[in-house]
Parts: C-alpha cells; structure tokens; sequence
C-alpha cells in the first residue's frame, strides 16, 4: 500500500503543520549539507548550504528536477567562465563587456521557457560571475573554483535528495489533482452557467486559462517525483489540455445564436453535474424542426454540446489516470508560448543594468567590490523570471538587512566564538525553520522574503570551518548584499524592465500574426488542443496576476476572441485534412481557403457542399458542422 | 584486504572513485525506474522514496564492493 503525505489541515502557531515540516527538513538538510562540506574539508563549504537553501521547495519532484537543473547550469557556466577568463583576463574592461553579453544571453534563454527551466538558464548566467569574476586577479585557479563549486553543489543535492527522501516530504501529485479537479469544477459551472442561458463573466474565462496553463511547469516536476512520474505527468498534461479544450468548447457553445430547448439543457447540465458519468446518448439537443431554425444550425449546436461533453470526459479520464499513476489513452503536449522580441528585450535591458553596475564599480574602486558584483547579478536572474522584475529588486533590498541584522545576532549573539558544530546547528535551526516556514507563506511578499533570507543568512553569515568571527569580514558582506539591490533598483530606474502595456501590446501583435498565418496549407507543428493550450499560455501571460482594469479587460475580450477564432479555424483545419480524399477535388481545399480569409458565406456554402457531397459519412457530417460553427465564432466576433 | 580503486581520469583531470561510482550508480537506477513502475514494486511499501533510495545505496554498495 502506498501512503503518501498530504498538506495537513491541523495547525500550530498558525501554521500548517507540513510548513513546519518543510521548514525542520530545510533546517537538517542545512546541517547535513554543511556537516557534510567541513568533513570532506570543501573550500566552500558554505555553497552547499546555500544549495540546499535554493532548493527549499517543499515538494520532492520539484526539489530534484530544480537541483538537475542547477547541475547543469552549473556546469555550463563554469564553461563559460573558463571560456571567458582565457581569452579575455588580459584585457579587464572588455572582459565585463562580454560577461554582460552572456548574462544577457542567459536571460534571453530564460525567457524562452518557465519554471525551473528559466532558473537553470540564469544560473548559468551568474555562475560566471560566482567563478570568473570572484577569480578576476587570479584566473589560473578558475578551473579549480569550478571544480570545487560544482562538488559543493553536488553535495548539496545530495543532502536535500536524501533528507527529503528519509523524511518522507509530500509528492505533488495530490495537491495537483486537486488543484486540476477544482479548476475542472468551475469550468463546469461556467459551461452550466452558459448553456442555461445565464449572465456570466467575459474574461472569467481568462482567468481559468491562466491558473490552468500557470500549473505547466509543476506538471513537469512530477516525471522526477517517483517511478511512475512519467506516467502522471502525460496524465496532468493531458487533463491541462483538456481542460483549456472544454473551455473552448463552452465559448464555442455561448458564441451561437441558437437557443437549446429546455430538456436538452437539463440533459447536458445533469450530464455535466459532479460525479455524473452517464453522458445524454439523445440523437439532438436542440429544437431540431422548429420552424425558427433550420437543420444545419441545429446540427452546429448539437456538434458543439457534444464538444463540451466529450471535453469534459477528457478531462475526467485525465483526472483518473493522474490519481491512478497510469498513462492516458491519449497524450497531449503543453507547449509553451515565448515571444522572442520581449525575450531578447528582456536580454539587452539584464545586459545593460549589468554594465551600468559594473562601471559603478570599477569607477569607485573598491577592493571586494566583486563579491557585490556577484550578487548583484544573481538578482538580476532571479528578477527577470519573476512575474515582476523591479518588485523583486525591492524585495530584496528589504530582505538583505533583515538578513544581515539577523547573520549578525546568529554570529555575534547566539554563537559568539562557539566552535562546535552542534552550537552551530542548534543556532541555525529558528533562522532556517523560520525563513523556510515563511516561504510557505500565502502573502507572496512574505513568502518572497522568507525565501531570500535562507540564502542571504547563510551568505551573510560566512559559515567556514574554523568560523573567524571577524566583524570586518561580517561589516562588508552586510554592507554589500545590501548595496548590490540598491545599486540594481538605481540601474532598473535609468532603464525600466518590459513595461506590462509594452508587453501586452506585442503579445497581442504576435497573436494576430499567428492568425494570419493559420491554415496556411502546411502541417502544424502542434495538434489543435495543444495549440489552444499554447494560446492559453499567452492569454495567461496577457491577463497576468491581480484583478484586470477595464481597458485591461478590453484587451482580454480581444485577445479571447483571438483564441476562439484561431482554435476554431485549426479544428476544422484537422477535420478537413482527415477528410481530404473522401470529398470531391478541391472542397477541401475550398473550404480552408474560406477559413483562411474568414470569409463568412464562403465557410457556410463549404459546409453546405460537404453535407451534400458525403451525406452517409459521419466524419464529413461533423466537418460541416464545425465549420457551421466557426462561421459563428467568426461572424460574432469579427475584427 | 585492501580493494584497489582505479581512478577515472578525463583530459588529465582526476576523478575520485566515489564519483564514478555514484554517477554509474544513477545512472543504473535511472534504468531500473520503469521497471519498477511495470512490476508495481512501489505499491508493497509504505514509503515508495525510502524503498527507492534504499535501491541506490544497495546499488552503490555493489558497485563499491565489486569493482
């Protein structure tokens, strides 16, 4: 039998009990870690401690698949700095010009993916900086800087894998399913809601489309998680999918100008109630005959009912294959949406605030000032792949004297000249159960600076076997963990981050081009849910956190039609290419030129001549369908 | 009896024996996964992560004491 540890409900103190026991593993990881690096006599000790401090996500599968990440991004920066000290460590400005370049480049590459993909690809950025620049005068020891930092982190894995193991922390799976499962029931009421002819929300649809693609990265987190990750990932994937299809569906259903009759409204609503499996087998949900409406519009709408619930048994079967650990009958992709002119934006500006700062300091000459350099660009990494960049800049220069007054009272009050490592250990643990319990925070500024406090005490407090207990060394780590956010903050002003007008602006610009490149005669690169779920990621990235302003809403109202229209036509798309050899020469293609142009009438006679060409052939019945129904999602909301 | 540990050396650069014994270790768990999952041994125990870190040391300690 298999127990899996879920979120407790009980409390103490205020807070759930598995936040406590997130933070007591946090804490021991620590221990270990730092143990561990005195034993083997590491030079940086301390880097194993501050990996474990970075790996502190309270979930096992994501604590794995961000410490592989950080592996390798590791690994490819100290590359980098080999490559960046041998050819450049003659020549000093130059030098920070390139490094600028890279972490530019990194960032670049980080805003081409999400989750811990785009962290593993800004470390790489500031790993040069952890190596190359803190080794500038002396860049014969690069390589065994390298060496020494890639087995500190080795360690750190180490120790995080196996007192997450030992200690039995949650699977994600769980919390997942049950986040999937509410979504699912909200998109249910949503669709009961419009099919009973309700007043429902226009952009309530963006919202579940954004908590439903946020939750991508996490589905890739569960493949590390366990033996049969894999199989509950494609499962997630698949309801996530699905999921932005059945919402789809229900848009599609609203976008008719058809009224469903009474019995075929309770029938579909019932049908869609919580735990009903039984789907209506009736032949039409609509009022097929009645003189107001003829067959061919009541043929759309029973094609788009029947959308919805079979969206919706998709979802259900996902759902089951999740919570049982099997793989789905069907496998879909969720690819993710990146626009390359805000990633390279985004690239240039991290580029720029890095020269800026790197001027700063090589026009003050302070000696040490490198280590202010450092990091000064891990915040501009870990800035660029927040949702805010800025915000987080501010976090953290609120975090840093925090973190350095209370590295001050954990050397120079708790521990005071104390050498034993269990001193050490028991002085550690209410800074290190503290600011991980304030990780789990659901006020996300807490949450924020909980999460850079277990980074910055440790860096602060400068833990090394002896401890030197040396107030000066203690001054200027303090002086420069503070500086490094202000003198960011000050660069971020001269040159602002993507303002979010800009970026909405060029996400709506890169939709409409895609539209106009739909069915454009080619083979798409992704299958037509999995192109709606990439749409999805764009409206969530559109509709970003927090409640959305009217002419925010405007934006969202477009940028939905958009996906209705894009999904539509790419639906119909597949159908038609599907259908290709049974129907007359050129229909088909007849009928995707119409749905290129969004020619209205000319999408109508398409489904028109299909019916009347295959009148047998269920599949072309279904086609004329569609395409019936995107003639609607066209017509109502045509630019 | 003392065990004679060879060193793994790339481009000149010396590697401890742990180190190529852990990798070569992960490496071989990595394989061993799905049929773990095909065999359903996770289901017999209570804690599938102990059982599975239970399988890397096991995997380890051979290799250490084999080769």
């Amino acid at each position: 039998m298999s127990v899996t540890t879920a979120l407790a409900p009980r409390h103490f103190a205020g807070v759930p009990f598995a936040s406590w026991a997130f933070g007591i593993r946090i804490w021991i990881a620590v221990v270990v870690a730092l143990y561990a690096g005195f034993w083997l006599e590491l030079e940086s000790p301390l880097s194993a401690a501050i990996t474990v401090g970075i790996l502190a996500v309270p979930t096992r599968g994501q604590a794995l698949e961000k410490a592989g990440l950080r592996f390798i991004g590791t690994v490819i920066g100290v590359v980098a700095s080999i490559a960046l000290i041998g050819s450049l460590s003659q020549a000093r400005d130059l030098f920070l010009l390139a490094f600028a370049a890279w972490v530019g480049l990194c960032v670049y590459v980080a805003a081409l993916s999400d989750g811990f993909r785009a962290y593993g690809a800004v470390l790489s950025g500031y790993t040069v900086a952890l190596v190359a620049i803190q080794q500038i005068d002396t860049p014969g020891n690069v390589f065994d800087f390298g060496m020494q930092r890639g087995a500190a982190i080795a360690l750190g894995i180490a120790a995080i894998a196996v007192v997450n193991d030992l200690l039995v922390a949650p699977d994600r799976h769980l919390e997942l399913a049950a986040q999937l499962a509410a979504i699912h029931r909200r998109v249910r009421d949503h669709a009961k809601a419009v099919i009973r002819g309700e007043a429902t929300d226009r952009t309530a649809t963006a919202g579940l489309l954004r908590e439903t693609a946020a939750l991508r990265s996490e589905i890739t987190s569960l493949v590390t998680e366990s033996s049969s990750g894999s199989a509950r990932s494609a499962a997630a994937r698949s309801t996530a999918v699905a999921l932005v299809a059945e919402l789809h569906a229900v848009r599609v259903v609203k976008a008719l100008p058809v009224d469903v009759d009474l019995a075929a409204r309770d029938s579909v609503t019932s049908a869609l109630e919580e735990g009903a499996d039984d789907r209506p087998s009736a032949a039409s949900f609509t009022r097929r005959g009645a003189t107001e409406q003829p067959d061919h519009m009541a043929a759309a709408s029973d094609w788009a009912l029947r959308e919805v619930l079979r969206r919706d048994q998709d979802v259900r079967d996902g759902l089951a294959a999740l919570r049982s650990g099997t793989r789905p009958a069907r496998t879909w992709r969720t690819p993710f949406y990146f626009c390359h002119r805000l990633a390279a934006e985004a690239g240039v500006r991290s580029g720029l605030w890095l020269a800026l700062a790197s001027a700063f300091f090589v026009l003050a000459g302070w000696s040490a000032a490198e280590a202010s350099l450092v990091q000064l660009t891990a915040f501009i990494g870990l800035g660029v792949i927040s949702p805010n960049p800025r915000g987080f800049t501010v976090g953290a220069l609120v975090a840093a004297p925090i973190a350095a007054i209370l590295a001050g009272v954990l050397d120079f009050v708790v521990l005071d000249g104390v050498t034993d490592f269990p001193l050490l250990a028991l002085g550690l643990a209410p800074l290190m159960i503290g600011a991980a319990v304030l990780t789990t925070s659901p006020n996300q500024v807490l949450a924020g600076v909980g999460r850079l406090n277990l980074i910055f005490i440790l860096v602060v407090a400068g833990l090394s076997n002896p401890q030197t207990y040396n107030p000066e060394v203690f001054l200027d780590s303090s002086l420069f963990v503070c500086l490094a956010p202000a003198l960011l903050l000050a660069a971020q002003l001269l040159i602002p981050p993507v303002s979010d007008e800009r970026r909405r602006q060029q996400l709506m610009a890169s939709a409409h081009r895609e539209i106009d490149q739909l069915a454009s005669g080619q083979a798409q690169r992704y299958a037509p849910e999995e192109a709606m779920f990439r749409d999805a990621v764009r409206i969530g990235q559109i509709a970003g956190a927090g409640v959305p302003s009217s002419q925010h809403r405007v934006l969202l109202e477009k940028a939905l039609t958009l996906f209705d229209q894009a999904a539509t036509v790419r639906l119909c798309d597949a159908s038609l290419r599907e259908l290709t050899d049974d129907l007359p020469a050129g229909l088909a293609d007849r009928a995707r030129g119409a749905l290129v142009r969004r020619d209205v009438q000319s999408i109508r006679q398409a489904a028109l001549d299909i019916q009347e060409a295959a009148p047998e052939d269920a599949l072309a019945r279904a086609t004329s369908s569609a395409l019936q129904v995107a003639s609607f999602v066209i017509e109502e909301k045509g630019p | 009896m003392t065990h004679p540990f060879r060193e793994l050396v790339v481009g000149g650069v010396l590697l401890a024996p742990f180190v190529t014994y852990a990798v070569a270790a992960l490496v071989m768990f990595l394989m061993l996964r799905p049929i773990l999952r095909l065999s359903g041994v996770a289901k017999l125990f209570s804690h599938p992560s102990i059982a599975a870190l239970s399988v890397y040391v096991t995997i380890l300690g051979l290799l250490t004491v084999l080769f």
